[in-house]
């Protein structure tokens, strides 16, 4: 009886298909947050297929056409669609191959503070005591600190590059989630389904990360999400402080550094970048407030 | 704090729009806030330009417009058979302003010469560490301490300064603002009263200027110095409106709210020459932005190597591309406009084909180097990223992987120095005063190596010729040493010089009389407006 109730928690019965049909009907009541998946799905095929789609080099510089506006604008060429920055670089495939960079960093990044803060999240909320207390502090120590400074630092230290960026990214995120982690274990643990594992003999491993991780999800999720566009905004500031992507990476926050001077003149070197990191961001933020509505049972309309 | 500046924003306003009618002022819009009025305790140009070309005076000035010298202060000067005696003759009955804060009683005579040395100099004068935490790094900079052994007052027009060793640029460097001479009956005034620090807040000097109100980060004023020893100017008011911001500053500009601003944006310039209330001046700078190998590493110890590289750069590029235009390739190390510039010296063509053939020859294949570009901004270099990644794919086309690397300003400046420094380094230099051996010697010396000298490059030739060229006060026979420097300069190639830049100075239609300084200094005596 014990088992069936652990395992029914995690395995693929029938119900599961129903459960993902109730979390579509919840989710797609938000108008915005399925603009924002569409988007989003958009963005990750750009991404995969940028090679395709871009019409150049995104590092080849042509000297004869730097600075060239928009087709649609007086002098535009339509060989450079949305015109050329200030080396004679094509802005659309700076553009399109910038969606890699963007993603790959906000992937990586929400992976690895997600892993590494579940497991230090779900340790101390299991075991508390002494172990509780040293992660915890740890990251309080971490929270101390704004974000961007701490990444700035610990880029400073590391040497400026795009690894780099999304290694001092991800540890600044991690105390996120291992704060929701394990505050989501603490009050599974003393549920009595986690009482009746215990007592079947299941052992320290299987009852954090089997029996009571897979019910913690939902917050972990949303987290995430949200995650995902803050470190690719963090890896846009770190790219426009000069300590992100290193030249000739076409990274957006990289390329809107670069283009500042024009502000007043060359409008497009400045504003598409930036363009794309705002509508990256939103339709990002939209989705996982969908995620939320859709996830949390507290939210939900009975 | 937001009060004030809203209230001296309507001053300011009454004043242009009043200004018309009785008084002239000229407001300029400056750049930053100076870092105090006291030239020399500081090295940027911006205190430079709000203290010592307004309040102060030199012994020595800097004719307009060139880099020559001309009497200031004193009339005339002579200089000893061997070279250590200075004596210079002071110009008489030189008033000091009259302000508000203080009125002089006496003229200006060799006290104030021997005061405004000594306390520079002399660790035991009570005016050396007057101000906390400000040293007299310009001075010191220059080797005063070292070189100068002692400023004399002969009588009270004369002054005697005596020298340890030979140095040709010791006149020029007297006429530089951190050398600016102040009143010693005031320092004396101020020290008597214990308000010693009054003097790096309200200067006081025999300029064309005198200080009236400085309001921290939002203006600064003058009125014409009824008294000056070279006329009373024709403006009676000058208005420092202090605005960081170069695009804020093209605002005004183009409002009127100011006749004259600095260090436009480059992509500015096209549409201020356009408009037709305003004129823009240019004149090539007293600077030099180059790549330096570390030419102690191999392959970059080869003169060969270093030559093919350097036709690989297409430096029109760069100057299209980071300056749009406003700088020209450079081919000596010094500027053009710089006296013993070598016209003769030919530069290296842009050749990607003889470049390919030139490392091929040196046994050079699948080269990787690290290239250095500054993270902040220069004159001589206005985005150093960009010029990087421009040589970047330059040299891509000759075969070579060039990794863009860069530090934090402090850091990089300080990282460059070193000797095994791993790739070529991008720098620059701005003329201090004019003379070729501030750029060749300090910069290309062998006693730079591991300091200024970025390509670790010492020739023993360059070398014996530069230190020559020092130690010889003829004019006409420095020139030559100083020619045939830039030969073996560019035959052994330890740079590849980029650019000279302009300096663009943009300024109401109405506005005459502005010289522009190769030193980069702005000077507003002698300006007229005529809107």
């Amino acid at each position: 009886m014990s088992q069936a109730a652990a395992t029914s928690a995690v395995s693929t019965d029938p119900s599961r298909r129903a459960r993902l049909a109730e979390f579509w009907y919840y989710f797609s009541e938000n108008r915005g947050a399925v603009i924002g998946l569409v988007f989003f799905i958009f963005l990750v095929l750009l991404a995969i297929f940028a090679p395709l789609i871009a019409p150049h080099d995104p590092t080849q510089q042509y000297r004869d056409a730097v600075l060239v506006p928009p087709v649609w604008q007086e002098g535009g060429r339509a060989d450079f669609l949305l015109g050329t920055d200030a080396v004679g670089r094509d802005m659309l495939s700076r553009l399109v191959y910038g969606t890699q960079f963007s993603l790959f960093v906000g992937v990586i990044v929400t992976a690895l503070s997600l892993v590494v803060g579940v497991v230090f999240g779900v340790i101390a909320g299991y075991f508390r005591g002494w172990v509780d207390t040293a992660i915890m502090r740890v990251m309080d120590i971490i929270l101390a600190f704004p974000s961007l400074l701490l990444a700035l630092v610990l880029v400073a230290i590391l040497g400026p590059g795009l690894v780099n960026a999304m290694i001092a990214i991800s540890l600044v995120y991690q105390p996120h989630f291992v704060r929701l982690a394990r505050a989501a274990v603490m009050s599974e643990k003393t549920r009595d389904y986690v009482v009746a594992a215990k007592v079947a003999g299941a052992g320290h491993t299987r009852l954090m990360f089997k029996t009571i991780l897979p019910n913690c999800m939902a917050p972990l999720i949303v987290q995430a999400t949200l995650s995902f566009s803050s470190a690719i905004l963090d890896a846009a500031a770190l790219g426009f402080l000069g300590m992100g992507a290193q030249p000739p990476t076409p990274e957006w926050g990289t390329m809107l550094a670069e283009a500042r001077e024009f502000i007043q003149s060359k409008w497009w070197v400045v504003t598409l970048p930036g363009v794309a990191i705002l509508i990256t961001v939103l339709a990002i933020n939209l989705m996982g407030d969908g995620l939320r509505d859709a996830l949390d049972p507290k939210l939900k309309r009975s | 704090m937001l009060k004030k500046t809203t209230f001296a924003a309507a001053l300011l306003a009454a004043t242009v729009l009043s200004g018309a009618a009785s008084a002239k002022t000229f407001v300029y819009c400056s750049e930053g806030s100076p870092e105090g009025f006291d030239p020399g305790l500081y090295t940027a140009g911006t205190t430079f330009d709000a203290a010592a070309h307004t309040v102060y005076n030199r012994l020595l000035e800097f004719k307009k417009g060139t880099t020559e010298t001309e009497p200031g202060l004193a009339e005339s000067y002579t200089v000893s058979d061997d070279g250590l005696e200075y004596t210079f003759k002071l110009r008489p009955g030189v008033k000091y302003q009259t302000t508000e804060f203080f009125t002089p009683t006496r003229d200006f005579n060799a006290d104030d010469v021997v005061f405004s040395f000594d306390r520079q100099l002399k660790a035991d004068n009570p005016w050396n560490k007057y101000v906390t935490g400000a040293s007299w790094e310009y001075a010191a900079g220059m080797g005063f301490p070292e070189v100068i052994k002692s400023v004399e007052k002969v009588d009270d027009l004369t002054v005697k300064i005596t020298l340890t060793r030979k140095e040709a640029p010791f006149l020029a460097n007297v006429a530089m603002p951190f050398a600016s001479i102040v009143s010693k009956e005031y320092a004396d005034k101020l020290q008597a009263d214990g308000k010693m620090n009054q003097m790096n807040q309200m200067p006081l000097g025999t300029g064309p200027f005198a200080f009236v109100a400085y309001q921290q980060d939002a203006i600064i004023r003058y009125k014409a110095n009824p008294d000056y020893w070279g006329g009373k100017q024709k403006i009676d008011d000058l208005v420092f409106a202090i605005t960081p911001d170069a695009s804020v500053r093209y605002q005004k500009l183009k409002a009127g709210e100011c006749h004259l601003m600095p260090f436009p944006n480059a992509a500015d310039v096209a549409a201020m020459k356009a408009d037709t209330n305003l004129k823009v001046v240019e004149q090539e700078g007293l600077n030099v932005a180059y790549l330096a190998y570390n030419t102690t590493q191999a392959p970059f110890d080869k003169p060969e190597v270093r030559k093919a590289l350097n036709q690989a750069i297409n430096k029109q590029a760069i100057v299209d591309a980071v300056f749009q235009g406003a700088a020209t390739p450079a081919t000596n190390p010094i500027p053009p406009t710089m006296w013993s510039y070598n016209k003769a010296v030919e530069d290296d063509k842009y050749d990607p084909e003889a470049s390919k053939k030139g490392l091929e020859a040196a046994g050079v294949k699948d080269l990787k180097m690290k290239v250095w570009a500054m993270p902040v901004s220069r004159p001589y270099m206005l985005n150093a990223r960009r010029a990087a990644e421009l040589i970047q794919s330059d040299f891509a086309k000759v075969g070579v992987t060039v990794e863009i690397v860069s530090y934090e300003w402090a850091e990089y400046l300080d990282k460059s120095k070193a000797k095994d420094r791993d790739g070529a380094v991008m720098l620059g230099w701005t003329g201090d005063n004019g003379d070729p051996d501030n750029f060749l010697d300090t910069l290309l010396g062998c006693d730079a190596v591991g300091g200024n000298n970025r390509a670790q490059w010492c020739n023993k030739e360059f070398d014996d010729l530069v230190t020559k060229a020092k130690e010889t006060s003829d004019i006409a026979e420095r020139t030559k040493l100083y020619e045939q420097a830039q030969v073996v300069f560019k035959k052994d190639a330890p740079w590849a010089t980029i650019d000279h830049s302009l300096s663009i100075v943009p300024m109401r239609k109405g506005v005459e009389g502005f010289v522009q300084s190769p030193l980069g200094d702005f000077a507003f005596d002698g300006v007229d407006i005529t809107e």
